[in-house]
């Protein structure tokens, strides 16, 4: 199909393109070696991976959203396939079943499904004639995305789970739901974690009746909420004090790898240490000695914004926020443009997907958020994460692209 | 019900709101470490890297009932590799040079007691400080290894104390993977026999870890303030019912012997195990550190066998120490009584188509059950034997502990077997086979195979009007913060026995001694009085095993004591003298005891 290219948001792809190139440079620095003067091939690849990303971009570009939207099931259906599969012939990495290995390049399930999951709910989202609030309809796309979230915390995959539920979260909310209806449906978990004391729970709940006799959610609705509330609390000191002191460590790190002091609890102070390190101007390219010395773990994937804050300084990490505030607000004023409500949903999610994998990454280099092991969209090394990254910006280009249709 | 939807341009400010808050932390948090904190964050990586170092716990000591020790620890150096620093070609090239290891056996030890990058796995224990102080001075060259500080269990020697306090050595792959070790950590040392497996989580204590800052030249600069350090928690001690001179004096007096065998002495009224050695045995320290292949061959290949733990998994006919069983069952089912003179003896008799011999041809003749045990007449038990049948004799023996585990509270010990017609049916074929079979067993040969820990188990109880207390090890835990607790004894069999049969069995076994014609007359000393039962277990590979199982004093027991000597011969030659001789050295030190009980360690 014939496209005005001058149409495109060009703006956009340069952006993006900016940081997986700068990307790839700290890929580079990441894996140099001082004493031979090369680096590592990770970088050649990520290049490969980058041109791979473009041509699918390319490709994406020419589709009508009609036929994305058509083959959104079809996608769905493939990932929950694949998700099954690597928990029994993947390949894991500290304990968790993450991803196939087919020859030379690594397949994670889990970018797929998040590609499906986005797809699926904005089109049940936008298609269905069931009122915002209704039941039915916070039912089908619940399943839609618990039926996914399941394998993932199988593997265990905390982080992606956690950005399965916010996009489901995100979605409601764009598509007409109020913010106080999803803190309801919320509340039965945090009063899971406020629980943890009786005096904190005591005021968490007065707080949440107090919230639902002034907003007069409906009877059945509120009924519900405090009676799941009111279980959620009292099961949970009661299996907690059941368990032994490893399986609550074990719990414990599972939520907030952080607290290992011999694995991830290491990996916190070593990227404080570099990021805080680098000051206003860095140590300059190739001369970060944490990176350099190889004191910084994951320096490549996971940390590389670590690296980043190194070698290039304050400067350079505020050059990276900004690019990606620039695709935040391009993102957010395309999904409020976008006529369609299936366009508007995508471009939404593809907007939440890269947010919560930048904001947790980011809070997780500076000992803000736990250890989940979610890439840094554009910059962290991964093939399948890269192409991700470019198809969810591809998919927004398409939404303003096409925002006057229906 | 009230609907909250909002408009769009409501979401959009919301959405915007939020994306601004949530870029605000991000920003504040980079201010924060690279602009506020910059100074001391820079200073921190200039020179300096963290390492995380684990702190072994110091392994709980085991101590004799006395509190005298049995195992402690010495300090020795451990040298591992952080897989994380370590430089690829550099780093195992070099240290197994240093270590004089071949580098596959190194890498084979890092890949086994790997646990995560940045923490050391050990690959070789037990060394001095001149292996370390070249660490030290050129850690340079030796780029991701590192030592730390680690106590070596030592075991008091020629006790035979492994028999009951095992060893302890690293891991296995195996064990890691089983859910009992499931939180143990791969390269950590754990007890693999005896005490120090039974009891391996009150001795081992909990690990902790501390943080310490590396120079870029990889030397140890000191702890890091950044993080705290969870100090590790000691293991307990335990005190043991071993009686550390008991057990030593009872190892030197088998070891004049020369022969292999087991010793068992138990304090019949709480089951304490005052003394339990297997012999030959083997020096428990060569499992500590690492055990030089060529050691370990020698044991395993060594015929004498001396990783058989005797007195627990030594498998033999009782002999005719198992006649006071015989003569128990047949009182209690009303068949003889202590009065009645059964056929005369005249070295044998014929039952069926064969002629059962007794052990003395000159013969014994007509006898009461007094005379029978005293003299250990072989045709007195016959003729019980042949009246109980086999299925009746079979109940009374599993009644009395045979054929199944004592419980004593370390591994390996084994049941035995004890025949009965389904036993004989399944072995031969139904009705294929001599119901006389039962004249064997009653004096305790044939099929029936016994522990010596089963046999002093059964004294036990004749010892103290029928009830056993379960045979155990540990007497008391010392914690950490100085408490303690007392183990409780156990009955764990009461004898199928009115006391009307046990007090005729033990005016029988006092006889044994002090009788005109007892069989181990020879061990009568003008003290106290012994009550006992020699025996000899005919061995189809050699010369008989000589058996004595005995208690004094007879009227107040305060120990039951089981000998049992490999291819020596009679009982009443070997044995008994041995027994006696172990019994002499603790009643003669109870009584010195008495006077002072120490309380204190010692060494």
């Amino acid at each position: 199909m014939a496209i005005e290219y001058r149409h495109l948001e060009w703006r956009l792809i340069i952006v993006a393109l900016a940081l997986s190139i700068l990307g790839i440079v700290l890929i580079y620095s990441a894996q140099f070696d001082a004493t031979t003067g090369k680096s590592l091939n990770f970088y050649y690849k990520q290049i490969i991976w980058l041109a791979v990303a473009l041509f699918g971009l390319a490709v994406l570009i020419h589709l009508p959203l009609r036929l994305i939207d058509f083959f959104c099931y079809l996608l769905y259906g493939l990932a929950l396939v694949l998700l099954l599969l690597v928990l029994y012939i993947g390949h894991s990495k500290y304990g968790a079943a993450r991803w196939f290995s087919l020859g030379p390049v690594n397949v994670t399930p889990s970018d797929i499904a998040k590609l499906a999951l986005l797809l699926t709910l904005s089109r049940f989202l936008a298609y269905t004639k069931l009122p915002p609030e209704s039941k039915r309809r916070l039912f089908i796309s619940a399943a839609l995305t618990i039926v996914l979230i399941l394998p993932i915390l199988k593997q265990p995959d905390l982080g992606t789970s956690v950005v399965f539920a916010v996009l489901l979260f995100s979605l409601w909310f764009w598509s007409g739901l109020s913010p106080v209806y999803i803190i309801l449906i919320v509340s039965p978990f945090i009063s899971l974690l406020a629980a943890f004391h009786w005096i904190t729970w005591i005021i968490y709940l007065v707080l949440l009746i107090t919230l639902i006799l002034f907003l007069k959610p409906g009877f059945i609705f509120g009924f519900f909420t405090v009676a799941a509330n009111l279980a959620f609390g009292v099961i949970t000191p009661f299996f907690w004090n059941r368990l032994a002191d490893y399986q609550q460590q074990r719990i414990l790190t599972f939520l907030d790898p952080g607290r290992d002091p011999r694995g991830a609890g290491y990996q916190i102070i070593q990227s404080k240490i570099a990021l805080g390190s680098g000051g206003l101007f860095g140590k300059g390219y190739l001369g970060g000695s944490q990176s350099q010395l190889r004191f910084l773990p994951e320096r490549h994937t996971d940390f590389i914004f670590s690296a980043l804050g190194e070698e290039l300084g304050f400067l350079g990490t505020m050059v990276v926020i900004g690019l990606f505030a620039y695709i935040f607000y391009m993102g957010i004023k395309i999904a409020a443009r976008c006529r369609s409500k299936f366009a508007s949903n995508l471009a939404w999610g593809a907007v939440t997907i890269l947010f919560v994998q930048f904001f947790v990454n980011i809070g997780m280099t500076l000992g803000l958020m736990p250890v989940t092991g979610l890439p840094l969209p554009f910059l962290s090394y991964g093939g399948t994460s890269l192409v991700l990254s470019w198809t969810l910006v591809g998919l927004l280009v398409l939404c303003d692209y096409y925002w006057t249709e229906y | 019900m009230p609907s909250y939807i909002i408009s769009k341009t409501a979401r959009v400010i919301i959405a915007g709101g939020l994306l601004s808050i949530a870029l605000f932390i991000l920003i504040g948090g980079l201010v924060y470490h690279q602009l506020i904190r910059y100074r001391e964050f820079f200073e921190q990586s200039e020179s300096n890297r963290i390492r995380v170092q684990p702190i072994v716990p110091k392994r709980g000591l085991i101590l004799d009932r006395h509190r005298q020790v049995i195992a402690d620890n010495r300090l020795s150096f451990t040298v591992s590799i952080v897989p994380f620093e370590r430089v690829a070609g550099v780093t195992v090239p070099r240290i197994s040079e240093l270590l004089d290891m071949d580098s596959l056996t190194v890498e084979k030890k890092a890949a086994a007691n790997f646990i995560s990058k940045y923490i050391p796995s050990p690959i070789r224990r037990g060394l001095g400080p001149d292996i370390i102080s070249i660490l030290e001075e050129r850690s340079k060259d030796y780029p991701g290894v590192t030592y730390s500080v680690e106590s070596v269990r030592r075991y008091i020697e020629h006790i035979s104390a492994g028999t009951f306090v095992g060893h302890v050595g690293e891991v296995s792959s195996e064990e890691i993977k089983s859910p009992q070790y499931r939180d143990y950590r791969p390269g950590s040392m754990i007890g693999k026999e005896g005490i120090e497996k039974t009891y391996d989580r009150l001795l081992r204590g909990i690990e902790g870890t501390e943080y310490v800052e590396i120079s870029a030249r990889g030397q140890i600069v000191g702890v890091y303030e950044g993080k705290k350090r969870i100090p590790a928690v000691p293991g307990n001690d335990l005190i043991l019912t071993i009686d550390k001179d008991l057990q030593a004096f009872a190892a030197a007096a088998f070891d004049s012997l020369g022969h292999n065998g087991a010793i068992v002495a138990i304090d019949p009224q709480n089951g304490e195990i005052l003394a339990l050695a297997s012999f030959p045995y083997f020096d428990p320290n060569l499992f500590s550190g690492v055990i030089p292949p060529e050691v370990w061959q020698a044991v395993v290949a060594d015929t004498n066998h001396p990783l058989l733990n005797r007195p627990l998994a030594g498998l033999y006919p009782p002999g005719s120490t198992i006649k006071l069983l015989t003569a128990g069952a047949a009182l209690q089912s009303g068949l003889v009584t202590d009065e009645d003179l059964l056929k005369p003896c005249y070295g044998g008799m014929q039952f069926g188509n064969r002629y059962f011999r007794c052990w003395d041809a000159a013969g014994h003749g007509r006898l009461n059950i007094y005379g029978a045990i005293e003299q250990s007449c072989d045709v007195y038990f016959y003729q019980v034997g042949q009246i109980m049948g086999i299925d009746s004799w079979s109940v009374f023996a599993g009644q009395c502990g045979f054929g199944k585990k004592a419980g004593i509270d370390i591994p390996g010990e084994l049941a035995g077997d004890l025949p009965s017609s389904a036993y004989y049916d399944t072995l031969y074929g139904p009705s294929n086979w001599s119901p006389n079979l039962v004249l064997n067993l009653a004096i305790g040969q044939g099929e029936l195979t016994v522990t010596p820990l089963q046999l002093a188990q059964f004294y036990c109880g004749l010892a103290n009007y029928g009830r056993i207390y379960r045979p155990h090890l540990l007497k008391g835990i010392i914690f950490p913060d100085g408490s303690s607790e007392e183990i409780a004894a156990v009955v764990s069999i009461t004898l199928p026995f009115s006391q009307k049969t046990i007090s005729i069995l033990s005016k029988a076994l006092k006889l044994v001694v002090n009788g005109e014609h007892g069989t181990a007359r020879g061990i009568r000393n003008k003290k106290y009085e012994i009550s006992g039962k020699t025996g000899t277990a005919q061995n189809p590979h050699g010369e008989d095993h000589s058996w004595f199982v005995g208690f004094a004093p007879s009227d107040a027991p305060e120990i039951v004591v089981t000998t049992l000597v490999e291819n020596a011969g009679h009982g009443s030659e070997v044995a008994a003298p041995l027994a006696a001789k172990v019994i002499n050295e603790y009643l003669s030190h109870e009584m010195n005891q008495l006077a002072g009980s120490p309380d204190s360690i010692k060494r």
